[in-house]
């Protein structure tokens, strides 16, 4: 009894930590944009870019090469992370250089990326969906034998576990501890204060966007790869649901995790509920799992809107002449 | 009285099978295409020769007109606005073809013709059918437009629409007691749940001054599930996984619509639609209650200087915009052939409605205009089908979003180019008047 | 006798205003040397070429005898220039020390090392008696404290001359007595220090020197030691006052506006800038109420009409108490007001002239019938008003408020403000950046209002218009009523006096 209690539950964390993994890399790229003070909602439209671009590199590298499988998805989140960040200079250059309406901006991209998939996708595969179906799960050398804590974390794991648990040690020294950090948000709290001290506010605001679209897009590659083994025009909503994340997590990395953790359950409940015997036992529409996340972020922004700890100039343009 | 519409639609009748049958002929249709060719090239020439034809008699007439038209909206800053709209629809146009001609250069010029030809492939069923899908494009278009005007960004429209959508097909599903006013009270269900989607971000916005665009996604997300969940519970077909379809009583009545566009989907909804277009313009520009949203929108300093009540007006905008996109949800959902699916993104027909607000300056006339040709270009998709994928159309209308994000800066360009020409026709004659 | 800075004839022209007309400032090394005039004389704009904000358009600048070009703030921190603000530049959310470096960081490999710099922080705070924890976050810390940071963030980046423009605005009586020793410290260890201001209190007690600027010219440069307040306050406001317009005497009536024990708290200065209050205004007479910018008038205005909730206190109109009561009550019971921002509350610059003239009564008949506007009738209103104040227009009541220059949309908002009948008339700097026509044009209209019986209530920091228009004048100084006055038996002279809190009447 004791043994397959313990069996569910490593199963279910086994569920959870990729959709966790990716979901939180996605939001904290919303992170780096939003703390340099421009807000992205495009984060879902990069997150299809990054995933998919990733997913016809992997495709290929699957089909036509030899390599080794871990070999070729890393570099499918390399190209994934990139072709996000090309993407992402877009929004960029609109709201930072054109200080269009971030909103509108990022909804072009969002459209764009779901159309642009979908169409290269349909007219050189013949399909809406590319197929990266492949095992990608490994275990890794000794640690894997390490009793209880082998078997949830270092069993039948994902890279991309290991890379996201790197990058959120790095957005947390990067943020806090370097200059980098410094400067970046100061001009989401006071780009005037920033600008008279010398920062260059645009640079470090195109800085935030465009590292917001090289997680996005690694995100995206992390969603098809752990999360659906292949690549079908959208990432069901993931962006939006980091954006949810970013915001109930408040625009801090150590929230976010945290958060994360919460957002990924729900989402391994609702879509495992038939796999997983705990669940099935209490009965309650997936749906309602599905939409608590969104309605916690409603529910924070209601009740913290005084005590907010959102960026004070996030989404108002920079204009040096009114300083 | 048949005989009568058949006379009356004659001609266009004969129009659309000819081009029909023309278009079906392949070599023809590529022929087409590559026409597209020599006409860029013949540009692209003109551009060259420019000023060579400038030194010519005809090339000066030309550009005293264009400098005639460029005057006249020098003077008027909306022909500053419409051009930048249209200067994103050349764009959006230009860049479909330029990813057309990427994918499949050979049938990238029959196939962009397809598409800007869309509404007259099958004569007046094209044409028909190019309106029913504009509809609920026009309706969310409002929505959209409606709250822009009172300063706010309804990104929720799409949640609104199928909540809308939701209500208007369960009512069409389980009230068959209702008879002839079946359509009319599922149509108004729409209305209301839409209205009540709506309210929330408003509510928010207007009491806890929290973002309506970020609360407006989540509920996009929450209408996703709450939807699917009560199709589920209450008016499920299993063995198809959607929906049932509304009684026929519930549908939007055809009526002698049918024999003008024959076998076309289209419906009295654009009745209905022009109607909101017209309550639209009648509340904003008429009443008092629109001159206040008004004045809340463009200067909420100024409003609450005035004595208004913004807090009241930003909840009804919200409440209004989502009644509008629960109409849009209705006239989706309440035809033949159409099921609401389990789905786990937005409807995108919510975020075409922010294109078809920017295109059409949030003016309702102007979104009826772009509506309609997102419904062309919709339809021309449709038939490009077989060469490329409909989804070409979204390309183009993100682009035309992304341009339209840009206006503020197109306009600036316009109006600088404006200024320098009648600038330089001023110096133009006084040179000739120093000759004379 | 070496100098620190000299700035000699200095010219700055704006479009339509010379800001600085030659004007010549010399700060000795080691000295307090204070910058003193009205708003508008061109203290700012002086310091801002000097700071590298703007380029003076004639004269030149020295800093140590050196002769230099100062492009921008840059340039003027490379100097050794550094400037406090009156808006602090502070970013909340950092702590001291990170607000200090920023910018300046000390690094290793990228990362943030703060030890150096907090013992600096630390040890700068020591020499200047400034008590600054390095380690405290800035949105927890009072406003004096703010300040402090801002004058560490200068002294980090090693500055040997300071500009403090108007210092002590924000702050409470007792954190200015701390800023004052600060200053007096900081001069003491061989700081330069450059003090705009228009208290002439605080200039005696800290200022070596002071420079008079009045209407872009400087007027003198003297010792304190040897001037008096009296001299001062005279070189600051005094000038030939024009009294060009025909007035009969007032006929006061009825009280119409009372206020009693009036407070107002501004949530942007977190304090009561409106400090019991109490005044009447009668029918048929013109109270003005004097003052330098930024002592309340603007809050004091907000409580009347409503924008802002007063925080203690009883306003009554024509005996009603109003002080519970919305813009929309306020304003249907006889509050008219010609707000101090004409664009900002004014007008509804994006809606054509007519829409503009109905912003408050747009609801009421003839203007509305069945929920429905009635163009015909707003039109009908818009050309009377029109033609009665003499509002120019390049198509008339279709004109965009946005395309009319500000004389004519400041005709336009008076002429409704007057128009609407009310019995109390509420203006704030009416005629603020207007040309001299449209000025005489707005008196005559304030003048006659008066003679039509309404009660006038004028915020004016420009003493030639408060006398040219006032019955009465009330001297507002740091929220409160300083001394109420009758135009003919009183000088520019002893308002400024009142006005730069050097004197207090008693009675007030």
């Amino acid at each position: 009894m004791i043994v397959d209690v313990f069996n569910e539950i490593v199963s279910v964390i086994s569920y959870v930590i990729p959709v966790m993994i990716a979901l939180m890399i996605v939001a904290l790229g919303g992170l780096f944009s939003e703390r340099s003070g421009t807000i992205n909602i495009a984060l879902e439209g990069i997150m299809v870019m990054g995933g998919f671009i990733g997913a016809i590199v992997l495709h290929y590298l699957l089909n036509n090469t030899g390599l080794h499988i871990q070999i070729s998805v890393f570099i499918a989140m390399i190209a994934g992370a990139v072709s996000g960040m090309l993407f992402s200079f877009f929004h960029a250059f609109a709201s930072i250089r054109m200080k269009s309406n971030q909103i509108i901006s990022a909804t072009a991209l969002n459209l764009f990326a779901a159309s642009v998939g979908v169409f290269v996708a349909r007219t050189v595969f013949g399909y809406r969906r590319i197929n990266v179906d492949s095992s990608y799960r490994f275990d890794v050398a000794v640690l894997s034998e390490i009793p209880i804590l082998g078997d949830l974390l270092f069993s039948s794991a994902f890279l991309s576990t290991y890379i996201g648990i790197i990058i959120l040690i790095a957005v947390i020294i990067i943020l806090y501890k370097t200059r980098f950090g410094l400067r970046l948000r100061s001009c989401g709290d006071n780009p005037h204060a920033a600008d008279s001290l010398g920062v260059d506010v645009g640079r470090m605001r195109y800085a935030g966007v465009l590292i917001s679209g090289l997680l996005a897009g690694l995100g995206g590659v992390f969603f098809v790869v752990a999360f659906q083994n292949r690549f079908e025009s959208d990432v069901r909503g993931f962006g939006f649901l980091a954006l949810a994340l970013l915001i109930s997590g408040q625009w801090r990395p150590q929230r976010i995790f945290v958060i994360s953790i919460l957002f990924a359950l729900m989402r391994v409940v609702a879509s495992r509920s038939d796999s997983i015997m705990g669940i099935q036992a209490i009965d309650i529409p997936t749906e309602i799992f599905r939409m608590l996340p969104y309605i916690l972020t409603i529910l924070v922004l209601a009740f913290t809107s005084k005590t907010s700890k959102a960026p004070e100039a996030l989404g108002e343009p920079y204009d040096t002449g009114k300083r | 009285m048949k005989r009568i519409w058949e006379k009356i639609i004659h001609p266009f009748k004969v129009f659309g099978r000819k081009t029909h049958t023309l278009f079906a002929n392949i070599p023809w249709r590529k022929l087409a295409g590559w026409l597209l060719y020599p006409l860029a090239l013949l540009f692209g020439a003109l551009v060259a020769l420019k000023r060579k034809i400038g030194a010519t008699r005809f090339g000066k007439r030309l550009d005293k007109a264009w400098l005639k038209v460029l005057h006249w909206s020098g003077e008027k800053p909306e022909t500053i606005k419409v051009a930048s709209s249209l200067l994103a629809v050349v764009f959006g146009l230009l860049f479909g073809f330029i990813v057309m001609l990427v994918v499949d250069p050979s049938s990238a010029g029959s196939g962009f013709l397809t598409i800007i030809l869309g509404p007259f492939q099958q004569g007046m069923r094209s044409v028909g059918d190019t309106i029913f899908y504009a509809v609920p494009i026009i309706l969310t278009g409002l929505s959209v437009a409606f709250a822009f005007r009172t300063g706010l960004f309804n990104i929720g429209a799409s949640g609104q629409l199928y909540v809308g959508a939701f209500v208007a097909v369960y009512i069409g599903v389980q009230w068959d007691f209702l008879g002839p006013f079946h359509w009319v009270v599922a149509s108004l269900g729409a209305m209301l749940a839409g209205a009540a989607w709506g309210a929330i971000p408003g509510l928010l916005k207007a009491f806890r001054n929290v973002h309506e665009v970020v609360v407006s996604i989540m509920l996009n997300y929450v209408s996703i599930y709450l939807v699917n969940l009560a199709v589920r519970s209450f008016i499920f077909n299993p063995t198809l996984n959607r929906a049932l379809g509304p009684e026929s009583s519930a549908h939007i009545p055809t009526l002698f619509l049918e024999n003008i566009f024959p076998r076309s989907s289209i419906n009295i909804g654009i009745f209905i639609t022009l109607a909101a277009v017209f309550l639209f313009h009648i509340l904003l520009n008429r009443t008092v209650f629109g001159y206040e949203l008004k004045s809340v929108g463009l200067n909420r300093d100024a409003a609450r200087y005035a004595g208004m009540k913004e807090k009241r007006n930003i909840t009804l905008s919200m409440t209004i915009a989502g009644s509008i996109a629960g109409l849009a949800g209705a006239m989706m959902y309440l035809v033949p052939g159409t099921y609401i699916r389990i789905l786990d993104v937005p409807v995108e027909q919510g975020f075409t409605g922010i294109a078809i607000a920017l295109l059409g300056l949030s003016a309702p006339v102007g979104v009826l205009i772009a509506g309609l040709f997102y419904g062309a270009i919709n339809r021309g998709g449709y038939f490009a089908q077989s060469l490329y994928r409909e989804e070409i159309v979204n390309v183009i209308i993100a682009v035309i979003i992304y341009f339209s994000a840009l206006s503020l800066f197109t306009q600036q360009m316009i109006a600088k180019y404006i200024n320098r020409r009648t600038k330089k026709e001023i110096q133009l004659k006084e040179s000739e008047g120093d000759v004379g | 006798m070496e100098h620190a800075i000299e700035m000699l004839n200095i010219t700055k022209e704006f479009p339509g205003i010379k800001a600085n007309d030659d004007i010549t400032l010399k700060v000795r090394k080691g000295e307090i040397h204070a910058l003193l005039g009205e708003n508008g004389a061109g203290k700012t704009t002086l310091m801002s070429v000097l700071f590298g904000l703007y380029q003076a358009d004639g004269g030149e600048i020295r800093v140590n005898g050196q002769k230099v070009q100062i492009r921008n703030p840059n340039d003027a921190n490379d100097l050794g220039i550094g400037m406090v603000h009156q808006h602090f530049k502070l970013v909340n959310r950092f702590t001291v020390a990170e607000n200090i470096v920023l910018g300046e960081e000390d690094t290793k490999r990228g990362f943030m090392r703060y030890d150096a710099a907090i013992k600096r922080i630390e040890n700068l705070s020591k020499q200047y008696n400034l008590n600054v924890d390095p380690h405290a976050r800035v949105q927890d810390i009072s406003v004096g404290h703010q300040q402090r940071v801002e004058i560490l963030k200068i002294l980090y980046r090693d500055a040997n001359i300071l500009i403090f423009d108007e210092p002590t605005a924000a702050l409470t009586p007792q954190e200015i007595d701390e800023l004052m020793d600060i200053l007096q410290n900081l001069a003491n260890e061989g700081k330069s220090i450059v003090f705009i201001t228009h208290k002439l209190e605080e200039i005696r007690r800290v200022a070596d020197r002071v420079t008079v600027l009045r209407d872009g010219k400087r007027v003198d440069t003297v010792e304190v030691s040897t001037t008096t307040n009296n001299d001062l306050a005279k070189m600051m406001v005094g000038r030939d006052v024009v009294f060009d317009i025909d007035k009969e005497p007032s006929k006061p009536k009825d009280e119409v506006l009372q206020v009693e024990d009036l407070s107002v708290y501004s949530p942007i200065r977190k304090k009561n800038v409106v400090k019991n209050m109490n005044f009447n205004v009668r029918g048929g007479e013109i109270l003005c109420v004097a003052g330098i910018e930024g002592n309340g008038q603007t809050e004091l205005v907000y409580g009347l009409t409503g924008l802002n909730p007063v925080s203690a206190g009883k306003i009554w109109v024509n005996g009603e108490d109003v002080t519970d009561l919305d813009i929309r009550e306020r304003s249907l019971r006889g509050v008219s007001h010609v707000p101090e921002d004409r664009q900002r509350h004014g007008l509804v610059l994006d809606f054509p002239l007519s829409y503009n003239m109905v912003l408050q009564n747009y609801f009421q008949s003839p203007f509305q019938q069945k929920g429905f506007l009635q163009e015909h009738n707003i039109l009908e209103h818009t050309n009377r008003l029109i033609d009665t104040y003499d509002i120019r227009t390049s198509s008339g009541a279709a004109t965009l408020a946005r395309s009319m220059s500000g004389g004519n949309q400041q005709k336009a908002i008076l002429g409704r403000e007057i128009d609407r009948g009310n019995s109390l008339l509420i203006a704030v700097q009416p005629t603020r950046g207007l040309d001299v026509g449209a000025i005489e044009s707005i008196h005559k209209q304030i003048i006659a209002a008066r003679d039509a019986g309404k009660a006038v209530l004028i915020v004016s920091y420009d003493l030639n218009e408060v006398f040219m228009l006032s019955d009465r004048i009330l001297v507002m100084y740091e929220g409160q009523n300083a001394g109420v006055f009758d135009p003919q038996e009183t000088t520019e002279s002893e308002l400024g006096l009142y006005m730069s809190g050097s004197k207090r009447s008693e009675d007030a």
